[in-house]
C-alpha cells in the first residue's frame, strides 16, 4: 500500500518576484560573471524552481539563504551546472585551429629552446570538443609537432560539464565536423551513433575546475602562450569583460595569443592585445611590454 | 614528444580519472574573502614591477574606499597596461566622486590619458550624469568636445536630449559637428527640428549641411 503521506507532493514553489529575481541575478552576476538580462527570467526561473524542487526548499528565500551560506559550496555549482550554457561541437570556428598551427606556433616556436614547453589552454572548454580539437589540429596538421612537449590544459566553472569532457564520448551533431580519416584514428566507435576518443588524447588534456572571474583562481595558470577564450565574454557585461581580458592579459607569455569566438572583439573592450591577422582570421597578441 | 599532460601549480585536476558531477564549488570564489589588506593593496600601487602594480589594481575593484587613491595613481602612471587596469577597476568602482575626477583628466595634454578616460567615463552613465552639465559648459571647447564625445558613446536615456541641447546653443562649429554625428547614431525624431534649426547658423559650413543631411536621413530610417 502507499503511504498516504508520502505521495502528497508539496504544492510547487511559487516563482519569483520581480525583486527576488533582481537580487539573484546580481549574486549570479557577483559570483560567476555571467549576465542574465529581464528577457532571461523564465530560463532562470525554471531552473531555480527545479533546484528548490530537488533540494526541497519551500520558498526562494530559503533557497537563496541555504546557496549563499552552505559551506560546502555544494549547491552553488549546481546551481551554476544548471544555468551556464554549454553548446560546442569539434572544430568550431575551424579556421582558428588552421591560424594555430599555420601561424602561431611556428612564430612562438622561433628561436624557442626545445626544453621549453609550450602550454595551450583552452578555458571555457565545456565538454571538451574545442581542446581536443586543438589537439587532434596540432597531432594531424603540424609537422612540428613531435619536436616539441606541448601542454594542453582545459578549464570550465561547471563541473558537470568537465566530467563529461573528461569521459570524451560524443555524439554525431558534435562530430559532424570531424574527418573520416581522424574518427577511425583517434576515436572509438560505440555502436549507437556516439564515439569516445581514445584515451591517449583523453589523458594528455589537463581539466581543471576553474572560475574565470576569480583572479586567484585564474593566476594559477601562468606563461601560457596561447588561450582560447571563446564564446564566453558574450555571457559577461562590458566591465567583466575588460577585467577578464586584463587576467588573460597576466597569464599569457609576452608574445602569447589569445584567440575569441567570431562575435567578441578585442578592440571594444582593450587596448592591451595588438590584433595580428593569420590568413582569415583576427587573434590578438600581448605585446613585449618595456615600461617597468 | 607532442602531448604531455601538466597540471599547473596548484590547480588539481579534475578527479583524476574520478569525475564530480556536482562536487565541492573548489571552482568558485571562496565564501569568506581573505587578501591583502586594503592598505597592502595600495602600498602596491607605487611597487616598482607593473605586474605588481596591475595586480593590486585589480585587486581593488572591491574596495571602494581606494577610489580617490586609484584616481591619484592613474594620473602619475606612466606604464599603459597599468593604466588599463587602473580604468577598469574605476569604472567597477563607479561613483560620481570618481565621475568628476576623470572628468578633469580631459585637459590633459596626454592622448593616451585622455582616451583611457573618456573611455572608462563612458562606460559609467549613471555616474558621470552629473559631472557632464559642466562638461558641456566648459570654457574650453575641446573639453566641451570630448564631453559630446562620451555623451555620443554613453548608455544614458537623457543622452539624446543632452545632445539637442548642445547643437542649439553651442557657439562653436566642431563641438557641433561632433554632436550631429553622436545624433546621427542615437538621436530620435524629436531631434530633427533642432537639427534643420542649425542649418541657419552655420550657412557657410558645406559639411555642416552633410552631416545634417546625414543625421537626419539616419533617425527617420531612410
Ligand atoms: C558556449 S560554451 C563555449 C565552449 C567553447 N569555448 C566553444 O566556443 O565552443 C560557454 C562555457 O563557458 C562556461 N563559463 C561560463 N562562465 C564561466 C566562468 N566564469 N569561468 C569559466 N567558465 C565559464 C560555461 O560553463 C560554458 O561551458
Amino acid at each position: 500500500m502507499v503511504d498516504p503521506a508520502r505521495s502528497v507532493q508539496p504544492p510547487p514553489p511559487p516563482p519569483l518576484t520581480d525583486e527576488e529575481y533582481a537580487k539573484f541575478c546580481e549574486f549570479f552576476y557577483r559570483k560567476t560573471g555571467i549576465q542574465f538580462q529581464d528577457n532571461k527570467k523564465y530560463y532562470v526561473e525554471r531552473r531555480l524552481v527545479e533546484r528548490m524542487t530537488k533540494t526541497g526548499s519551500s520558498c526562494f528565500r530559503d533557497y537563496f539563504t541555504m546557496v549563499r551560506f552552505q559551506v560546502s559550496g555544494e549547491e552553488l555549482q549546481s546551481l551554476v551546472n544548471t544555468m551556464t550554457v554549454n553548446e560546442t561541437y569539434f572544430f568550431r570556428e575551424d579556421y582558428q585551429f588552421v591560424a594555430l598551427v599555420e601561424g602561431m606556433l611556428p612564430e612562438l616556436v622561433r628561436g624557442r629552446s626545445p626544453r621549453q614547453p609550450l602550454r595551450l589552454w583552452s578555458v571555457p572548454c565545456s565538454s571538451g570538443e574545442e581542446p581536443y580539437s586543438i589537439a587532434l589540429s596540432i597531432l594531424e596538421r603540424w609537422d612540428q609537432a613531435d619536436h616539441w612537449d606541448i601542454e594542453i590544459h582545459a578549464s570550465d566553472i561547471d563541473s558537470r560539464i568537465l566530467a563529461e569532457a573528461q569521459a570524451g564520448v560524443f555524439g554525431a551533431r558534435s562530430l559532424s565536423r570531424v574527418p573520416r580519416q581522424y574518427l577511425e584514428k583517434y576515436f572509438v566507435s560505440l555502436g549507437d551513433g556516439s564515439y569516445r576518443i581514445c584515451d591517449d588524447l583523453r589523458q594528455s588534456i589537463d581539466f581543471s575546475l576553474v572560475n574565470i572571474v576569480d583572479p586567484v583562481q585564474a593566476k594559477r595558470f601562468r606563461d601560457v602562450d596561447v588561450i582560447f577564450c571563446r564564446n564566453l565574454l558574450i555571457y559577461f557585461d562590458d566591465v567583466g569583460r575588460r577585467e577578464t581580458v586584463e587576467t588573460l592579459y597576466e597569464i599569457l607569455v609576452p608574445g602569447g595569443y589569445v584567440c575569441l569566438g567570431h562575435s567578441e572583439s578585442m578592440s571594444r573592450m582593450t587596448s592591451l592585445f595588438v590584433p595580428r591577422k593569420f590568413g582569415d582570421t583576427i587573434v590578438y597578441q600581448k605585446p613585449q611590454e618595456k615600461a617597468p | 614528444m607532442a602531448l604531455v599532460k601538466a597540471n599547473p601549480p596548484g590547480i588539481p585536476a579534475v578527479g583524476d580519472g574520478k569525475p564530480t558531477p556536482d562536487g565541492p564549488a573548489s571552482g568558485l570564489p571562496p565564501l569568506i574573502e581573505t587578501g591583502p589588506s586594503v592598505e597592502d593593496l595600495l602600498a602596491a600601487l607605487d611597487a616598482e614591477e607593473s605586474t605588481t602594480r596591475r595586480s593590486a589594481a585589480r585587486a581593488l575593484a572591491t574596495h571602494p574606499e581606494a577610489a580617490m587613491a586609484l584616481c591619484d595613481r592613474v594620473e602619475i602612471e606612466r606604464s599603459p597596461s597599468v593604466r588599463v587596469v587602473l580604468f577598469t577597476t574605476l569604472i567597477r568602482l563607479q561613483s560620481p566622486e570618481i565621475a568628476a575626477r576623470l572628468a578633469g583628466l580631459l585637459r590633459s595634454e596626454d592622448v593616451a590619458l585622455r582616451n583611457g578616460a573618456i573611455e572608462a567615463l563612458q562606460e559609467m552613465p549613471a555616474a558621470v550624469a552629473p559631472s557632464l552639465r559642466a562638461l558641456l559648459a566648459d570654457p574650453d571647447s575641446d573639453v566641451r568636445l570630448f564631453a559630446v564625445n562620451i555623451l555620443g558613446a554613453l548608455c544614458h536615456e537623457s543622452a539624446p536630449e543632452w545632445l539637442v541641447e548642445v547643437i542649439a546653443s553651442e557657439p562653436h562649429v566642431n563641438v557641433c559637428a561632433a554632436a550631429v554625428d553622436a545624433l546621427a547614431e542615437v538621436g530620435r525624431p524629436e531631434a530633427v527640428p533642432a537639427l534643420q534649426a542649425l542649418r541657419a547658423r552655420f550657412p557657410d559650413e558645406p559639411f555642416m549641411t552633410f552631416a545634417i543631411d546625414t543625421a537626419v536621413r539616419r533617425i527617420e530610417g531612410r
